[in-house]
C-alpha cells in the first residue's frame, strides 16, 4: 500500500471536478433505477444491462456514416430512445403480466432479462470492445492549475444538472409525475379514482430505461464500450440508490455524489485500496441511517 | 453410488462439484424457502468459507482438518456480522442491504492482491490425494454433504425449524404470541452461513482454487435460480435445482458460448410456467391435494 | 425421494450419452485455453491463427507419425475461473496430449499447476509472468514468449541511459502486472542505485475510467512512469493516455507499447513518444525470413501478423519438431527432445533452454512515431537486445525455485 505524495490543494481540486463528472453518470443511471424502485417497488437488475446496450447503441450511429459531430448528438438522442423501446416492449410484452406475484419472483424476472440482454450484447456486436471518440470540440483537455481536464468531463459537469432539473420538472410539475408520485405511496388509492395504474407503471418503467441508456450513452466517449460494463454499473447503482433513499431521486443525486467522490478522492489518497471507500461510506450511512438518507417512498 | 468406477475423469470431477453446490443451494434454501428471507448475497458466506480454508491451508502451518473445521464458523461469524446489521430491516430493504455489505466484503477481497491474492485468486491449494484427486473429492464430497443435508433436515423439522417457517408466514402473529422473529432470523442466518461456508470448503477440495468471484453478487442470484428451479417449499429442490443448472451449464458451454442467454430464457419460462419448480410440478402431478403457499 | 432420484439418473445418463465426445481416430489432440474476448483477443487470434496455419499444412502432408492434428479452443474470457474449468475440461474429457495458452499470467500459472499435476506438458503463449519458468516453473511448462525478467532487464537498460531519476509505478492488479513492474524497477535499481521510487497506483483489470489515476499521477510530478498494464488495459491505457495528453505531461515506459497488436486498434489516435519493448515487428528487421513470414500469414489471413503470430509459429514448431525428433507420441520423450532445440523462426534462431524451459527471444527496445505510409504508429529508434544477454542465470533460477 503506498500513500500518495504531494497531495496539493490543486490535485485535491482535480480529483473532486473528475469525481463530479462520474457523479453525473451514477446519478443519471442511479435516478433511473430508483425512479422504478419507488413506483414499481422492484429492483430492475437488467438497468445495468440496459445502460450497456444504450452504449453500444450510441456507438453504432454515431459510427455509422464516419465519426462526426453531427452523428455523435444524434447518437445521443436515438440511443436512449432505441433502450426505452427495447424495456417498453419488455414491459408490455412480459413484465406487466407478472405484477401480482411477489417481488422475489419480479426481482429475478429482471435478472433473467439482463442475462438476455447480456448475450444479445455478444451476439450482436461480437464480443471485441468498441472505443468511441467524442466530436472534435470535445477532444482534448483543459488546463486546470496545471492538471488536464478532459472537456468531455466538463460536458458531463453541465449536463448532469440540466438532467436533474428536468427529472425535478418531470415528477414534481407534470400531471403524470404527479400521479407517478401518488401510486409510489399508494397503488390501490389511485388504482381507486379510476387512473389506470398499469399504464402508469409501464411509464415510469419506460423512463427509468431511458435514463439508464442516457448513462451509458453519455459514458461511451470516456470509457470502453466491453461487456461486463453492465456488471459494474449495478451495483454501484444500487448502493447509491440504497444510501439515498428507496424512490428518492435526490436521494440519488446525495448517493452519486458521495460515491463519485469517495472514490476518485480515494484515488488520490490511497490508489489500492480506492475501490473500499465508496463502499465503506455506504456501510456508514447504512449502520445510522438503514432507510438511506433522504425519506424514501416506502 | 459407485460412479466413479465406471465414468471417465470429468463427470467424477462434476459430480464432485455438484454435491458441494448442493449443499450450498440447500443452505439458502434454510432462510430462503423455509424463512421466507430475501437472501440475496447468500455467494459472500459461501466464498468467504472457502477463501478462509484456502488461506488457513496456504499461509497457516497446521493441519488440514483443522481447517475443515474452522471455516464454517469463519462464515457463520460473518453471517452473525452482517445479520446483526440486517436484521432489523425485512424483505427488499434486508435483501438489498446484504448485497451492499456483502459486496464491501467482496470488494476487499477482490483488491486486497498481498493478502488474498487479488483478481488472481489463490491456486494450487494443497489437498492430500485421498480427498482431493477426482474420485476422492467424489467421496468426501458426497459424505460431507449427506451428513450436512441429514443435519439441515432435522434442523428444519425441529422445534426451531417450525417457529421459522411459522415466521416466514405470519410473522405478525408470531411476534404476537412471544416469538422473538428478529433474533430467530438471526439464528437461521448464522446457520446457514455455516453450511454455506462448509460447500466453500467443499469447493476447495474438488478445485484446488479459489477467486474472488465466488462472492460475486451474480453467483448469489444463480444460487436463488436453482433454489427457485427446483422448488423452494421442498426440502430438496434446491439440491436438485443446483443439480440441473451445473450439468447444463457444463454442457451447453462446451457447445456455445451463448449460456447465459438460455439461463435467461430458461429462468423467464420457470418464472411464467413453473413457479414451484420442476420437484413441486412433480410433486403436485404425484399427490393433488392443496400445496401450502408461503 | 423416489421421483427425486429419478430424474436425476436420467438426466444424468442422457447428458452422459449426448455428449460423449466424438473419437476421432487417434489424433494428436492440442487444447487452448486463451481469451478471445474483447481487447486480449487482439493479440491472441494471432497466435491461434498462425498455429492452425501451421498445422494445416501438417494435416495436408499427412500428419505427423501418421496421425493427424486436432486444435481445440477454449475462451477463458481473461477470467481465471472460466480458464481453469476449460483446462480442466480439456485434460479430462477431451484427454488433450499438449496444452497451450494463456495471455493471463493468472490462469497460465493456475493452469501450469494442473499441467504439472497431471503430467501434460503445456506451452505458454504470451503470459510473461516470470515465475512461469522462475518460481513456479517444472518439467511439463514450457515458455515460448519472453518473461519479464527478461523485458524487465531490457527495458531497465534503456532507461537506466535515461536521466529519470523520480519514477512511479502504476499497473494492473495482478500477477502479470506485479511482475513486470518488479522486472523493470529491479533491475533498473541495479544499474542505477539513485533513481527514486515516488509511490505506486494499482488498479483493477479492466479498469473503465483511468482519468483519475493519471490526475493522481500527475499530482505526484514523476521524472517518469512505469506502466504496468497487461493483455486486457494497455490498449484502453494507452487511449486514455492520449486523450488526456498524459503522454505529453510526463514520459512513460509500458512493456509490448510498441507492437503492432496494442497500435493498430489505436489507429492514429495512439500517443507518440512512448518507450516500448516487444519481440516482434513485421517490417524489422527486415530479413527474408521475416518477409516470407509476413507474405505467408497475410495471403491467409488478410491483415499482417503481429507478435502472436511469431509465439504461434514457434509454438508449432517446437511441438512438432519435438515429436518427429521423439519418433513416437510419448510425453517424458518428447520433454527431452524439446529441451535445447533450436527452431528457425521470423526473429532468428530461437532456442528453448534446457534447464528452465523458457525459450530465448531477441527483445526489440523502441519509441512510439507516427510515420508516413501507415495508418498507424509503429517503433522507432529500435535498438535490439539478443536474448541470451537479458535471459536471467541458471543461478538464479535455481534460487528462485529454491532447488
Amino acid at each position: 500500500m503506498e500513500f500518495a505524495a504531494n497531495i496539493t490543494l490543486s490535485a485535491l481540486l482535480q480529483q473532486v471536478l473528475v469525481g463530479l463528472s462520474r457523479t453525473t453518470i451514477l446519478f443519471i443511471v442511479a435516478s433511473g433505477l430508483s425512479l422504478i424502485l419507488g413506483v414499481l417497488r422492484i429492483p430492475n437488475v437488467a438497468h445495468g444491462s440496459l445502460y450497456m446496450i444504450g452504449a453500444f447503441l450510441t456507438y453504432t450511429f454515431a459510427t455509422l456514416v464516419g465519426q462526426s459531430a453531427l452523428w455523435f448528438w444524434l447518437a445521443l438522442i436515438v440511443a436512449p430512445l432505441g433502450v426505452a423501446l427495447l424495456s417498453f416492449v419488455f414491459e408490455r410484452g412480459l413484465f406487466c403480466h407478472l405484477y401480482e406475484r411477489e417481488h422475489m419472483m419480479l426481482l429475478l424476472f429482471t435478472f433473467a432479462f439482463s442475462l438476455v440482454i447480456g448475450d444479445m450484447v455478444k451476439l450482436i456486436w461480437g464480443s471485441d470492445y468498441r472505443s468511441l471518440t467524442a466530436p472534435l470540440f470535445l477532444q482534448g483537455s483543459f488546463s486546470i492549475s496545471g492538471f488536464p481536464f478532459p472537456r468531455y468531463n466538463l460536458f458531463l459537469l453541465i449536463v448532469g444538472p440540466l438532467v436533474a432539473a428536468g427529472l425535478w420538472f418531470l415528477t414534481n410539475k407534470t400531471k403524470i409525475g404527479k400521479i407517478a408520485r401518488a401510486a409510489a405511496v399508494d397503488r390501490e388509492m389511485v388504482g381507486a379514482i379510476g387512473i389506470n395504474v398499469s399504464w402508469i407503471f409501464a411509464a415510469v418503467f419506460v423512463i427509468g430505461c431511458y435514463l439508464a441508456g442516457l448513462g451509458g450513452a453519455l459514458v461511451a466517449p470516456t470509457q470502453n464500450i466491453t461487456q461486463g460494463m453492465d456488471h459494474a454499473i449495478i451495483i454501484e447503482a444500487f448502493l447509491i440508490v440504497i444510501i439515498g433513499g428507496l424512490g428518492n431521486i435526490w436521494g440519488a443525486l446525495l448517493g452519486a455524489l458521495i460515491f463519485g467522490l469517495t472514490d476518485s478522492i480515494g484515488i488520490l489518497v490511497l490508489p489500492q485500496f480506492a475501490i473500499v471507500f465508496p463502499y465503506m461510506a455506504v456501510v456508514i450511512v447504512l449502520t445510522f441511517r438503514p432507510k438511506g438518507l433522504l425519506k424514501s417512498t416506502w | 453410488m459407485l460412479l466413479p468406477q465406471f465414468l471417465p475423469r470429468f463427470y467424477i470431477y462434476l459430480f464432485a462439484m455438484i454435491f458441494a453446490i448442493c449443499l450450498l443451494a440447500t443452505s439458502l434454501n434454510m432462510v430462503l424457502g423455509f424463512g421466507g428471507m430475501y437472501q440475496f448475497h447468500h455467494a459472500v458466506f459461501y466464498g468467504f468459507g472457502a477463501y478462509a480454508f484456502a488461506l488457513f491451508v496456504t499461509k497457516s502451518g497446521l493441519p488440514l482438518w483443522i481447517g475443515y473445521m474452522i471455516a464454517p464458523f469463519c462464515s457463520a461469524f460473518l453471517g452473525l456480522v452482517l445479520g446483526l446489521i440486517t436484521v432489523r430491516l425485512t424483505k427488499l430493504y434486508f435483501g438489498m442491504l446484504q448485497i451492499s455489505l456483502g459486496s464491501l466484503v467482496w470488494a476487499i477481497t477482490y483488491r486486497w492482491y498481498s493478502f488474498t491474492g487479488g483478481d488472481d485468486g489463490i491456486h494450487g491449494i494443497p489437498v492430500p490425494d485421498l480427498i482431493g484427486s477426482s474420485s476422492g473429492a467424489y467421496y468426501f464430497n458426497l459424505i460431507v454433504t449427506a451428513a450436512c443435508l441429514f443435519l439441515m433436515y432435522m434442523i428444519v423439522n425441529s422445534p426451531f425449524g417450525r417457529t421459522f417457517q411459522g415466521i416466514r408466514d405470519n410473522p405478525e402473529r408470531c411476534e404476537a404470541v412471544g416469538v422473538n422473529v428478529q433474533k430467530q432470523q438471526l439464528v437461521g442466518l448464522i446457520i446457514a452461513a455455516f453450511f454455506a461456508g462448509v460447500a466453500g470448503t467443499l469447493f476447495v477440495t474438488v478445485e484446488g482454487s479459489v477467486f474472488p468471484d465466488l462472492m460475486f453478487w451474480t453467483l448469489s442470484l444463480e444460487i436463488l435460480i436453482m433454489c427457485l428451479l427446483g422448488g423452494w417449499f421442498i426440502f430438496m429442490g434446491p439440491a436438485l435445482g443446483a443439480a440441473i443448472i451445473i450439468t447444463l451449464r457444463t454442457f451447453v458451454g462446451i457447445y456455445t458460448e451463448y449460456w447465459t442467454l438460455i439461463l435467461g430464457i430458461v429462468l423467464m419460462l420457470l418464472i411464467f410456467f413453473l413457479p414451484e419448480g420442476v420437484l413441486g410440478l412433480f410433486l403436485k402431478k404425484a399427490s393433488p391435494a392443496e400445496k401450502k403457499e408461503g | 425421494m423416489k421421483t427425486f432420484t429419478w430424474i436425476c439418473v436420467t438426466l444424468a445418463m442422457a447428458l452422459v450419452l449426448i455428449t460423449a465426445p466424438a473419437q476421432a481416430a487417434k489424433a494428436i489432440k492440442i487444447g487452448i485455453v486463451d481469451c478471445y474476448s474483447g481487447p486480449p483477443a487482439a493479440y491472441t487470434n494471432d497466435v491461434r491463427d498462425a498455429f492452425k496455419l501451421e498445422v494445416d499444412k501438417i494435416n495436408a502432408a499427412g500428419g505427423i507419425l501418421g496421425r493427424k492434428i486436432e486444435v481445440l479452443t477454449r475462451d477463458s474470457k481473461f477470467k481465471v475461473d472460466l480458464g481453469l474449468s476449460a483446462a480442466k475440461e480439456l485434460i479430462y474429457r477431451e484427454n488433450v496430449d499438449i496444452m497451450m495458452g494463456t495471455i493471463n499470467s493468472a490462469l497460465a500459472l493456475a493452469i501450469s499447476d494442473m499441467c504439472k499435476k497431471e503430467k501434460v506438458p503445456f506451452f505458454v503463449t504470451f503470459s510473461k509472468s516470470a515465475k512461469i519458468t522462475g518460481a513456479k516453473g517444472h518439467r511439463y511448462v514450457f515458455s515460448i514468449t519472453e518473461n519479464t525478467a527478461l523485458a524487465g532487464k531490457a527495458a531497465a537498460a534503456g532507461l537506466a541511459k535515461k536521466p529519470y531519476k523520480k519514477y512511479w509505478i502504476a499497473g494492473d492488479d495482478y500477477e502479470y502486472g506485479h511482475a513486470i513492474a518488479d522486472g523493470v524497477w529491479d533491475n533498473l535499481k541495479k544499474l542505477r542505485p539513485d533513481v527514486e521510487l515516488l509511490g505506486q497506483s494499482w488498479w483493477k483489470v479492466g479498469e473503465p475510467d483511468f482519468t483519475p489515476y493519471i490526475t493522481a499521477i500527475l499530482s505526484a510530478k514523476p521524472d517518469a512512469v512505469i506502466v504496468a498494464t497487461g493483455g486486457r488495459d494497455c490498449v484502453p491505457f494507452l487511449k486514455a493516455a492520449k486523450a488526456t495528453g498524459f503522454n505529453e505531461r510526463v514520459p512513460f515506459f509500458m512493456h509490448t507499447a510498441t507492437e503492432l497488436a496494442t497500435l493498430k486498434p489505436l489507429g492514429l489516435d495512439a500517443p507518440e513518444n512512448v518507450l516500448g519493448t516487444s519481440n516482434y515487428f513485421f517490417y524489422y528487421p527486415e530479413t527474408d525470413a521475416n518477409k516470407s513470414f509476413v507474405k505467408k500469414f497475410e495471403t491467409a489471413y488478410s491483415r499482417k501478423p503481429a507478435v502472436g503470430a511469431v509465439y504461434g509459429l514457434l509454438a508449432a514448431k517446437f511441438i512438432f519438431g519435438a515429436y518427429k525428433k521423439a519418433g513416437k507420441v510419448d510425453t517424458e520423450k518428447f520433454i527431452d527432445n524439446v529441451e535445447g532445440m533450436s527452431v528457425d523462426s521470423p526473429v532468428g534462431k530461437v532456442t528453448m533452454r534446457a534447464y528452465d524451459h523458457q525459450a530465448m527471444l531477441p527483445m526489440f527496445m523502441g519509441v512510439t512515431k507516427k510515420v508516413a505510409g501507415y495508418d498507424f504508429l509503429i517503433a522507432t529508434d529500435i535498438v535490439t537486445v539478443p536474448g541470451k544477454d537479458v535471459m536471467p542465470s541458471i543461478e538464479e533460477i535455481k534460487k528462485a525455485r529454491k532447488q
